[in-house]
């Protein structure tokens, strides 16, 4: 019995065969496209000098113009004041409460968003008539300040949390939905066609082919949408305050506002605008770097 | 391992000389128009044997690869019918379509999935089927680290892991370099012989209709009618430079440009 599969192999190994084998897989390490992926050190290294080195001029350039100039320190104060604005918050504990506070309302809006929005997203994309006649009104609601929706929501939810939530959802939901139908809208149509010729149904199609396909658009969506979450945020927390809201970032910024310490204004803004990066940096670009090397999509530069 | 085949049996005004083994496909009066457009394909009438290796050749836009799409279940002919006598076929694009989140392997392993391979045996079959197109050292790689003759034998791999038996092929070589397109001629050859599949192979390149076929149909533009045929005498494989591809390729040259020619009034 083992000599019959011994002949089973044998019919494989014709010298013809192997040669077209061979005379292949020279052809394919010609044509191999050499990748020479960068340690993570060395991403890291570049992706993190350029910016410390800006933000050092930067900060220098001020600290010149201060000292230079002498400008009133209540209009303009230099960067020391707002480091001390910043030191004075921490010590008080005042700048981790608004910190956790924020990011915490802002996840929590987000991942609300994101399971609102994406069943709208698929919805709008594979429902031709639904499309026609949410899609404007999505495209308008995502133009839309949400921030225009904050005396409503106090009018109907008072000053509460549910308040600050509505406005996120209302600045995030049409992006993420959005972002979703485009993904889709991108697909190559060669892919479904694929799909079909592989003898895939309606469910398989959406969830082999569609979901997976449109991940790329679906993903900048996400990344948009959490931009809208966190900017209604602010201005949610900027306009609402007492009730049973509880403090945030917004919050220190207009108390500081009130109390006309302009050091602690800017200091705020330094921390929201670093947050954001921070969120950027540690939650999407990671993830975005990923799909996109994946599929061969990312640009030299960004390697 | 293959789909239970609904043998229609389907009466056609088969052309006498041609069918001597049994049809994989049959086109009956085939007619295609897109809406109110005119005529694309006009009363086609064609048998395909059983495991017979079939080139259309054509101009562009003479409605080749509409016929393919309809063959395939892709598109509803107008008028007419086609049958395939195994069931649905399995197609391969000129692109090679793979999905670009998936490995080499991961490709192939989808259409067995699809298929309804069971998720153990899916990874041997694949990686057979890779080797099958010399390309089992790639199965981890995804589809952009792949030269382009690469991704198309991933494509003819997964498009044989349908195990369907009539395999339709849209111009699958025609974005490739001279080399890479000769090494593949011969690669698609050894898979043909080894599986006994039935191919359908849509070209605009006459050399390679020459190259490959075992019959090769010429079809004529505004409407797409099969104006001429040649059947070759398989005598085992002939290369692209043998000077019987040669004198085969000059005398459809010349009645493809008599077709073309009758389009410049």
């Amino acid at each position: 019995m083992p000599l019959d599969t011994e002949t089973a192999t044998d019919k494989v190994h014709d010298p013809g065969h192997d040669e077209l084998r061979r005379l292949e897989a020279g052809l394919d390490s010609l044509q191999a496209v050499p990748e020479t992926p960068r340690g993570a050190f060395r991403r890291t290294l570049d992706g993190v000098v350029p910016p410390v080195l800006l933000l050092i001029a930067l900060v220098a350039a001020w600290q010149v113009y201060i000292v230079t100039v002498k400008p009133r320190p209540d209009l303009i104060p230099g960067p020391l004041d707002v480091f001390g604005a910043l030191a004075s918050a921490w010590n008080s504990d005042r700048l981790q409460l608004a910190v956790t506070t924020s990011l915490e309302r802002g996840g929590l809006g987000f991942l609300i968003a994101v399971a609102i929005g994406t069943p709208i997203g698929l919805l709008l994309a594979e429902c031709r008539p639904v499309r026609r006649a949410v899609g404007p009104l999505l495209s308008g609601l995502q133009v839309l300040p949400s921030v225009a929706w904050v005396p409503a929501a106090i009018i109907w939810f008072g000053l509460t949390d549910a308040t600050v939530y509505f406005v996120i959802l209302m600045g995030a939901v049409p992006s993420i939905a959005n972002g979703l139908v485009s993904g889709v809208d991108q697909i190559p149509p060669q892919l479904r066609r694929v799909g079909t010729v592989l003898g895939a149904s309606r469910f398989e199609m959406a969830t082999l082919v569609v979901l997976p396909a449109a991940l790329p658009g679906y993903f900048s969506g996400l990344k948009q949408g959490w931009a809208f979450a966190w900017r209604s945020l602010m201005a949610a927390e900027i306009i609402t305050q007492g009730g049973t809201i509880g403090f945030g970032l917004g919050s220190m910024l207009d108390q500081s506002r009130v109390l006309a310490d302009l050091s602690g204004v800017l200091a705020t803004i330094l921390v929201i605008l670093f947050v954001g990066i921070l969120v950027e940096l540690v939650v999407f670009a990671p993830i975005e770097r990923r799909l996109l090397r994946r599929r061969g999509l990312m640009a030299a530069g960004l390697r | 391992m293959s789909s239970p085949a609904p043998t229609a049996v389907v009466t056609a005004p088969v052309q006498a000389s041609l069918a001597a083994g049994p049809a994989a496909i049959t086109i009956d009066a085939l007619g295609k128009r897109f809406g109110a457009g005119p005529l694309v394909l006009d009363d086609i009438n064609l048998s395909i044997e059983a495991g017979q290796f079939v080139c259309l050749l054509g101009a562009s836009g003479c409605g080749k690869s509409t016929l393919l799409n309809i063959i395939a279940g892709l598109e509803k002919p107008t008028e007419g019918a086609v049958t395939v006598a195994s069931g649905k076929a399995a197609v391969m694009f000129q692109d090679a379509a793979l999905f670009p989140w998936l490995t080499a392997g991961r490709n192939v392993e989808l259409a067995l999935k699809l298929r309804g391979v069971p998720r153990k045996e899916r990874r041997t079959e694949a990686l057979e089927l890779l080797d099958l197109v010399n390309l089992a050292d790639a199965a981890d790689k995804r589809p952009h680290e792949l030269s382009g003759g690469m991704r198309q034998r991933v494509a003819l791999a997964r498009s044989l892991a349908q195990d369907r038996k009539v395999l339709l092929m849209d111009e699958p070589f025609a974005a490739l370099d001279a080399i890479t397109r000769d090494l593949l001629h011969e690669e698609l050859e050894r898979v043909w012989r080894q599986t006994g599949r039935t191919i359908v192979f849509v070209t605009h390149n006459v050399r390679e209709a020459a190259r490959l076929g075992q019959r090769i149909l010429l079809m004529s533009s505004r409407p797409g009618r099969i104006v001429n045929e040649w059947t070759i005498a398989d005598t085992g494989s002939r290369r692209i430079e043998s000077p019987e591809v040669a004198r085969l390729g000059d005398e459809i040259t010349d009645q493809l440009r008599e077709e073309i020619r009758r389009n410049a009034a």
